[in-house]
């Protein structure tokens, strides 16, 4: 498996999204000058600047390689001479997923790394009135790399039942939306001011949360942005979701694919 | 132990609508070690399905197949194959010997094993030139010849080529066939797909005919070529020195050459007038236009 994960790796450093990412990127340089224009919270500012378009880029790369990943493969006939090695269906599959995974990773440690270095700038301009928590920001970002892991996994197991690249990025794009609305959607439905929707709706919107990411789950920003304490609960329930929900929807990707034809 | 062995595999397709699609219908083959096989067929006959199930590309519906003993399904049984599909497509974000060392990983190669093969089948497929060249720059040609290097790099006992003269210039296909050759000189037992009846002419130890998903045919090439004499074209010089050819049918050769000798003719040549792997494949696939 380790073999697919070098060569999958290697693809995605070759593609032209790579590059494009480095292009985005270099937004992050703009952070402090633009964090500057608010008068007040200019910490503050580059913080959400830089958790925001740190998680744009994960997104864009979650969507772009996750849901390519395998369909270029499909389309392109690679998979007529890979899977003809003496390699099994679920073997190839964990390794591209973990690719992507680790090309996440990576994006992430770099582009952290680089908005933490824009953070720091923009507060020692304008030093913040409460400090910056640096182990909060360090785990709002990790919480948001699991997400989109998570929603790769997604990425991918619309990919097993899919012909076209139709399903696996506008599923993802729904699944990411939903993901992030679905634990307001449940608070408001078990709410007092939802008493004229019926059982029924309510019934269907509680399986609906549990069957859907909640991706809320992993929202630490407010954390990270006003240095608010983090409890233990908040870091060790979101990592435990993310381990079981994600391994869950990989088993099922690696069941359907193998049972896949490649006709 | 047969090299490859079908038994009684068939595929159904489900195509939209609920139509169905007889692909396969109840093939059984065994094709030996050592040997050279040529499976031969028109478009669309399965030649392509078989491969796939034999790969494990696709399921069968019923029935089984195994290759040096081992079930298909079995992850085991690709282990001890080198396969060329038609018209390979490779990663082409890679170079030709990059592609080369992630096959060699994928059995198991050492690195040093996989550097020395690696530069003996680049070499043999003439493509070291080429060898640290993106494949997406590769012609179709060079893809084809690197899809033959990457089957032949962990020298397998098997080799399941999937139409794979297919793209080739003249002197492609001359090296593929030479190295059909020398696979088979050391005891490989190579199972070809074609519709090219030359190539199973100059190459195969037996044919297999498959039409409609039918096995309609297996023979030895002598065989078929031995059956399909029809008559001979004799050559002779008539006592006052002028040339003559006739065709002479196969079972009056003898009376027409004592006949001949008893008018004191000599005679130059006799050749034996044969209908060739053509013919019988055409016979095969539509007897009732060959008739």
């Amino acid at each position: 498996m380790l073999n697919t994960v070098a060569v999958n790796l290697r693809a995605i450093f070759r593609d032209r999204v790579f590059h494009g990412i480095v292009v985005v990127a270099l937004l992050f340089l703009l952070i402090p000058s633009v964090s500057s224009l608010s008068m007040r919270q200019v910490t503050e500012l580059s913080i959400t600047l830089a958790l925001s378009l740190l998680s744009l880029i994960l997104l864009l790369l979650s969507i772009s390689l996750g849901a390519t990943s395998l369909w270029k493969d499909i389309e392109r006939r690679y998979t007529y001479s890979v899977l003809s090695l003496p390699l099994s269906r679920s073997a190839y599959l964990v390794g591209k997923f973990v690719a992507v995974a680790l090309f996440l990773l990576l994006a992430t440690l770099v582009l952290g790394a680089v908005a933490c270095c824009m953070i720091w700038l923009a507060s020692g301009i304008y030093p913040a009135d409460r400090p910056i928590v640096w182990m909060n920001l360090v785990l709002c970002i990790a919480a948001d790399l699991l997400k989109y892991v998570m929603l790769v996994a997604y990425a991918f197991l619309f990919s097993t039942v899919s012909t076209s690249f139709f399903l696996p990025i506008f599923g993802t794009i729904s699944v990411f939306l939903a993901g992030n609305a679905s634990q307001q959607a449940y608070d408001y439905v078990h709410s007092p001011l939802a008493t004229t929707l019926s059982p029924v709706v309510k019934q269907a919107a509680s399986v609906l949360y549990y069957l859907l990411p909640n991706f809320s789950a992993f929202n630490l920003r407010i954390n990270a942005i006003y240095g608010i304490p983090l409890s233990m609960k908040a870091v060790v329930l979101p990592l435990m979701y993310f381990c079981i929900y994600t391994t869950l929807l990989v088993i099922l990707a690696t069941v359907i694919f193998t049972r896949r034809e490649m006709k | 132990m047969h090299a490859i062995e079908f038994d009684k595999l068939s595929k159904v397709f489900q195509g939209k609508k609920k139509v169905t699609v007889n692909a396969l219908n109840s093939l059984s083959l065994q094709v030996d070690q050592g040997e050279v096989f040529g499976f031969l067929g028109p478009n669309g006959a399965g030649k392509s399905t078989s491969i796939k199930i034999l790969l494990g590309l696709i399921g069968s519906t019923a029935g089984t197949a195994r290759i040096m003993g081992v079930d298909v399904t079995e992850k085991t049984a690709r282990s001890q194959v080198g396969f060329l599909p038609e018209n390979p497509s490779f990663y082409d974000f890679l170079t030709g010997e990059e592609y080369l060392r992630f096959v060699g990983k994928s059995f198991n190669m050492s690195a040093a094993d996989i550097s020395v093969r690696g530069s003996e089948v680049l070499n043999r497929l003439d493509l070291w030139e080429a060898r640290k060249r993106p494949i997406r720059g590769y012609s179709k040609g060079m893809v084809q010849r690197l899809g033959l290097a990457q089957t032949l790099i962990h020298d397998p006992a098997v080799y399941v080529l999937d139409e794979p003269m297919s793209g080739l210039d003249p002197i492609g296909r001359a090296l593929v066939k030479d190295i059909i050759r020398e696979l088979k000189e050391r005891g490989k037992t190579v199972f070809f797909s074609t519709h090219i009846t030359a190539d199973v002419e100059a190459v195969c130890d037996r044919v297999g005919v498959i039409n409609k998903g039918v096995l309609l045919a297996v023979d030895t090439v002598s065989g078929v070529l031995e059956r399909g004499v029809e008559g001979y074209t004799v050559r002779l010089f008539k006592p006052d020195g002028a040339s003559e050819e006739c065709v002479v049918a196969k079972a009056d050769l003898q009376d027409f050459i004592e006949k001949s000798i008893a008018q004191r003719c000599s005679i130059e040549r006799v050749e034996p007038k044969r209908k060739d792997m053509e013919a019988f494949f055409l016979e095969m696939v539509s007897p009732k236009q060959t008739s």
